[in-house]
């Protein structure tokens, strides 16, 4: 999240689209509650009337899937009828920028698309570079391949009635949304965004979000209190687990993880680290060198110098995906010997369960690590398996759950919040960093006697204590950083060096835990810790008002980057420094004026995005020290048309892999039926899509997974606690009642629902609360059903998960599971 | 006097209060199949080991399909009947507001369960010996300067609790605030007499599936003779509830026999 849940309160405008959060992030409604109290609009657009639904003003249903064509219709809607902050859009995006002459766009496809790879050649995207490196701009925003032109044109084909074709939407409910959302153009009236995996679990994901945050950077709606993006995360610490490298393109802190190419920590620097030719971008990111040499000096210690390129070598360079599915194509063909599930149940939460399941039987040794027994640890005696025929050898280590240990926990909005052990663990149950702490020990006496490669396990820098259980404070403040020599607590990310002298395991936490003495309000210097409502922070400054009128809480926990409570604040100001909604001000300026100069100045307010001055003085005078405020970007400016994605540089709708319009052979914005750029795997029994128009017929019917606030996630934590299954018991799919009707079925009826990947079988819930879609020119009818996935074969209560219907494949970008969109048939069981 | 104010109109239906009152009053949970009741709601009404249910309404207003909640509970009536109807002085109305339930004096005549205009008060039916179980506000919290379990844990504060004539104000506050959404009506405030739970909805409370048609009369008086009898007609009744106990329990093993032959089979292979 840019922002963060107590912010929500601020908004004027809430648009909620790929999130069901009220059932699935309950505690965040008594934000937005507030901000109904206030008398913010709530907005929700969901393909299934939610609980979420209920809660919003305004409600407008779409089609699984069409979140591109729907969110292109309002950026035209906004750019039609000039809803949009045209000071902010020329100051602070690209919307000036000229593209080179290597762009193009026609039906669906943008230039530099190479068939045989599927792969666009992203050179062809550049934006034209004057004699000194910069960006050519047009502040006029008339030149015809200026961004903002180029944007116009593109989205001026998302008419009301074709995006209503694609998306089924009601064209009035469609109109509503536009206009009310559209209203937080106005530079004193902020919109935020929530979504949520309905939006990211998508072969187009991340350019459905793209879409969203084109839309709010037109409207002037990042860095603003109340507005941004906020992503909602699926579980509580997948933000933590994020930060910490989780996914396989980055390594801590989203330092890119090396590829091949990238041999040498200099080749890895001049690989990864941007670079500008603009004095006045600050281009954070030119820092990572500082931060990757403070991370292999945290993991590698003593042993990491700079002759050996601090154990650079002791990285693995990675050459294509390990994605979740790619791992699973692995383990299917036998290429993977041994698995550690920590907490993960794919069995229950992969795509395409049949197929995954039967890739657990080619291990021979699986570990898994998790409060109870999971349908993943008993995979081989799953319903229809022959436990003899299968070889795998199964290690059940039981762990405690969260109130049982202590540490850090990072929620949706960036706040590390330390916590305390209620109780010691039960049983024999460990904490997972007591287990891993177990791991690496007996690693390490392995390889001591040598091994293929002891070097990355042997000279591991591991000091966490030599009690029975690792000091989680001192992993704590490792992660944040601390002087080689002399082992104080760095203070933030700013000191850290690329010289060997700092370690950090991960610099966007580097001022998390510092010493006793730089934090009055910190215990040991344990800032994650605090839980004071106080404004004052350490250099004494304080905009008490400010502070207390937007809940910022500064000193309520602690918050990536250095406290920073809103990311790129210094885009809530004006480029003469003012806030452009001084009621609910983020940062503003304390100082003196002189000659219509500022001659003294300090940001006071949220910590703000870089102490440097604004754009322009008072006068309207440049300031050649003054910094824009997007300081991740390169350029400094905030991406419409981006360089970054593989699948275009800006949003076009696709439809999903498997589509109704199938039927028409085409969808009516183009005849690029799906995500040209999309990753589809050879392997048969994994290729096994609704690929014709025949088939679509014997799959005429939308489906989509999702969650319910009753169980979380693949179930082993909730299926076993009585309470929530006296709630929901049984796995069930809702059904529109006309759909029910014309297929025969009646609420409690059990129904299968089938797919070429496999079928399920579950309870029918008949309710008015999905209704059938009209698409295309003729408006054809199309229905949709929605299945929560949190059963299995294991737990107190126990059904069919919902994956067992679900395809193997991804988005483009990222390779999340296209879980909220394919086809399926239905009939009573 | 102490009064809750439900305002379904703020309710999400995450049922944090459902499982908030059984941890707090240490309820364990039934089997359950599907759902019992419309919507997601289980069990199919307030039960012994239930004392407040989430009930889930589809409705059409305003042109659309709308989804609401109401929440079913112990309306705590300010003269309340089963109190009247006791014969043995089991059920209590303090002064603090919540009607509670001494179970060292209950005889299981069940009167308090016929009297109830709201038909609260649950029966132990499956112990050997069975009691009158119903919400009773969380007395042992609130006597200690705490609130209720469910308005504790209600994430939207679709509940608020505090002094009964603030929780009338600021329904009224709100009702004015807001005249297109909410009904113009306070339930609780004068049925039967006026009941210490009070709601707000913006459907007919009958919706929520509330016994919407209690008039405002004072109802005690109707069971106030139950009482005179006292002594001789506890035992009586007494008597009589603990051969039904027997009955019950008699039924509910051969039930339970049948169940435990099915759940032995993988329930995945439940037949429809």
């Amino acid at each position: 999240m840019t922002n963060h849940f107590v912010d929500m309160k601020n908004a004027d405008v809430v648009m909620i689209m790929g999130s069901n959060v009220v059932e699935n992030h309950p505690i965040a409604a008594r934000w937005l509650e507030k901000a109904k109290e206030a008398g913010s609009i709530v907005l929700n657009v969901d393909p299934r009337f939610t609980r979420t639904s209920s809660f919003a003003d305004h409600y407008a249903k779409l089609r699984s899937g069409t979140d591109i064509a729907f969110v292109g219709g309002m950026i035209r809607y906004a750019l039609e009828n000039n809803y949009i902050q045209r000071e902010y859009v020329l100051h602070y995006t690209n919307a000036s920028f000229v593209v080179g002459d290597g762009y193009d766009f026609g039906d669906g496809m943008f230039a530099g698309f190479d068939q045989g790879a599927r792969s666009y050649d992203k050179s062809k995207w550049r934006f034209l570079l004057d004699e000194r490196g910069l960006p050519v701009r047009d502040m006029t925003l008339e030149h015809p391949r200026c961004v903002f032109q180029l944007l116009k044109k593109h989205f001026s084909r998302y008419t009301p009635e074709v995006v209503c074709s694609i998306t089924g939407t009601p064209i009035e409910a469609f109109r509503k949304i536009c206009q009310v959302y559209s209203s937080t153009w106005a530079p004193d009236r902020v919109g935020t965004w929530l979504y949520a995996m309905g939006t990211t679990q998508h072969s187009h994901g991340t350019q459905n979000i793209r879409t969203y945050a084109i839309l709010q950077l037109l409207l002037g709606n990042v860095g603003l209190a109340g507005g941004g993006i906020s992503a909602l995360r699926g579980e509580s610490n997948v933000q933590g687990s994020t930060d910490a490298g989780l996914l396989f393109g980055v390594l801590p802190g989203y330092l890119k993880s090396p590829e091949v190419d990238a041999q040498t920590l200099d080749q890895y620097n001049k690989k990864y680290t941007p670079v500008t030719s603009d004095p006045r971008s600050t281009n954070w990111w030119g820092n990572t060198p500082k931060y990757i040499t403070s991370l292999l000096k945290a993991w590698w210690g003593d042993s990491a110098t700079k002759e050996n390129d601090f154990q650079y070598a002791y990285l693995p360079k990675r050459s294509g995906d390990y994605s979740h599915m790619a791992l699973f194509e692995a383990m299917y063909a036998g290429k993977i010997k041994g698995a550690v599930f920590f907490g993960q149940n794919p069995a229950v939460g992969g795509p395409n369960s049949n197929m995954e399941r039967k890739a657990l039987e080619k291990l021979d040794w699986l570990v898994a690590i998790d409060l109870f027994e999971t349908e993943s640890s008993i995979f081989w005696k799953r319903p229809g398996a022959d436990p003899r025929s299968i070889q795998t050898e199964v290690f059940l280590l039981p762990a405690c759950s969260s109130i049982e240990k202590e540490g850090s926990i990072s929620s949706s909005g960036r706040w590390a919040q330390w916590r305390y052990a209620a109780i010691p663990p039960l049983g024999d149950s460990r904490s997972d960093l007591a287990i891993a702490d177990s791991f690496v020990k007996a690693l390490r006496k392995e390889y001591a006697s040598g091994g293929v490669f002891p070097g990355p396990i042997v000279d591991l820098h591991w000091n966490y204590g030599e009690g029975h259980e690792p000091d989680v404070h001192l992993v704590a403040k490792e992660i944040n950083g601390y002087d080689w020599k002399t082992k104080k607590q760095i203070v933030g990310f700013a000191k850290l060096g690329d010289d060997g002298s700092t370690c950090s395991g991960n610099w966007i936490y580097c001022g998390s835990y510092v010493n006793p003495e730089d934090d009055a309000l910190a215990l040991n210097g344990n800032r994650m810790a605090k839980r004071s409502r106080a404004y004052v922070y350490p250099d004494g400054s304080n905009d008490q008002r400010a502070a207390e009128a937007i809940g910022l809480y500064p000193n309520w926990a602690w918050c990536w980057p250095m406290n920073r409570r809103i990311l790129y604040n210094r885009a809530s100001v004006d480029p003469r420094g003012k806030p452009w909604n001084p009621k609910k001000a983020v940062i503003s300026i304390i100082g003196e004026v002189a000659d219509g100069k500022y001659s003294t100045f300090k940001w006071v307010g949220d910590v703000s995005d870089g102490a440097f001055p604004p754009l322009q003085n008072p006068d309207g005078s440049l300031r050649e020290d003054g910094r824009y405020p997007f300081i991740m970007k390169p350029a400094g400016y905030a991406d419409l048309f981006t360089e970054g994605l593989v699948d275009g540089p800006l949003p076009e709708h696709y439809e999903p892999l498997e589509t109704p319009f199938l039927l028409e052979g085409r969808h009516p914005l183009s005849k690029t039926m799906h995500n040209p750029a999309l990753k589809l795997w050879t392997t048969p029994e994994v290729d096994d899509f609704v690929k014709s128009a025949e088939e679509a017929k014997r799959y005429p019917i939308v489906a989509t997974t999702y969650r319910v606030s009753e169980h979380w996630q693949a179930g082993a934590m909730t299926r076993n606690l009585p309470w929530l299954c006296e709630l929901v018991p049984d796995v069930f799919v809702e059904i529109g009642a006309e759909l029910a009707r014309r297929r025969g079925i009646v609420n409690g009826d059990r129904v299968v629902v089938r797919t070429p990947r496999g079928e399920m079988r579950a309870y029918a819930l008949v309710t008015q609360r999905f209704t059938p879609f009209r698409i295309g020119s003729g408006g054809r009818v199309v229905d949709q059903i929605g299945i929560p996935w949190h059963w299995g074969y294991a737990g107190r209560v126990r059904g069919d998960s919902a994956n067992l219907l679900t395809p193997h494949v991804g988005d483009a970008n990222t390779m999340i599971p296209e879980y909220k969109a394919f086809l399926c048939d239905l009939q009573k069981a | 006097m102490k009064a809750m104010l439900y305002d379904s109109t703020r309710c999400i239906g995450c049922r944090g209060c459902q499982v908030a009152c059984k941890s707090w009053n240490e309820q364990p949970a039934r089997p359950a199949t599907f759902f019992a009741g419309p919507g997601y709601q289980n069990p199919a009404d307030l039960a012994s080991t239930s004392w407040t249910v989430i009930t889930y309404t589809e409705v059409e207003q305003h042109g659309r399909v709308d989804w609401v909640f109401g929440k079913l509970q112990c309306m705590h009536c300010n003269s309340p009947s089963c109190v009247s109807a006791c014969p043995v002085a089991a059920l209590v109305k303090t002064d603090l507001g919540p009607v509670i339930y001494k179970p060292e004096r209950c005889i299981g005549c069940r009167y308090c369960q016929f009297s109830c205009p709201f038909i609260v008060p649950r029966y132990q039916w499956d112990k050997p010996v069975p009691f009158i179980t119903k919400c009773t506000m969380c007395y042992d919290r609130i006597s200690n300067g705490g609130v209720p379990a469910c308005v504790k844990v209600c994430p939207t504060r679709a509940m608020a609790f505090g002094d009964r004539e603030d929780m009338i104000r600021e329904a009224e506050a709100r009702i004015a605030s807001a005249p297109s959404l909410y009904l113009h009506h306070i339930f609780g405030r004068d049925e039967a007499g006026g009941t210490c739970v009070l709601h707000l909805s913006s459907v007919p409370f009958d919706k929520l599936r509330y016994q919407a048609s209690v008039p405002t009369e004072v109802l005690h008086h109707y069971t106030d003779m139950v009482g005179i009898e006292g002594p001789i007609l506890s035992w009586v009744v007494g008597g009589l509830a603990l051969g039904l106990s027997g009955f019950w329990a008699f039924a509910q093993r051969k039930a339970e026999v049948a169940n435990s032959e099915g759940e032995s089979q993988d329930t995945t292979q439940r037949p429809g």
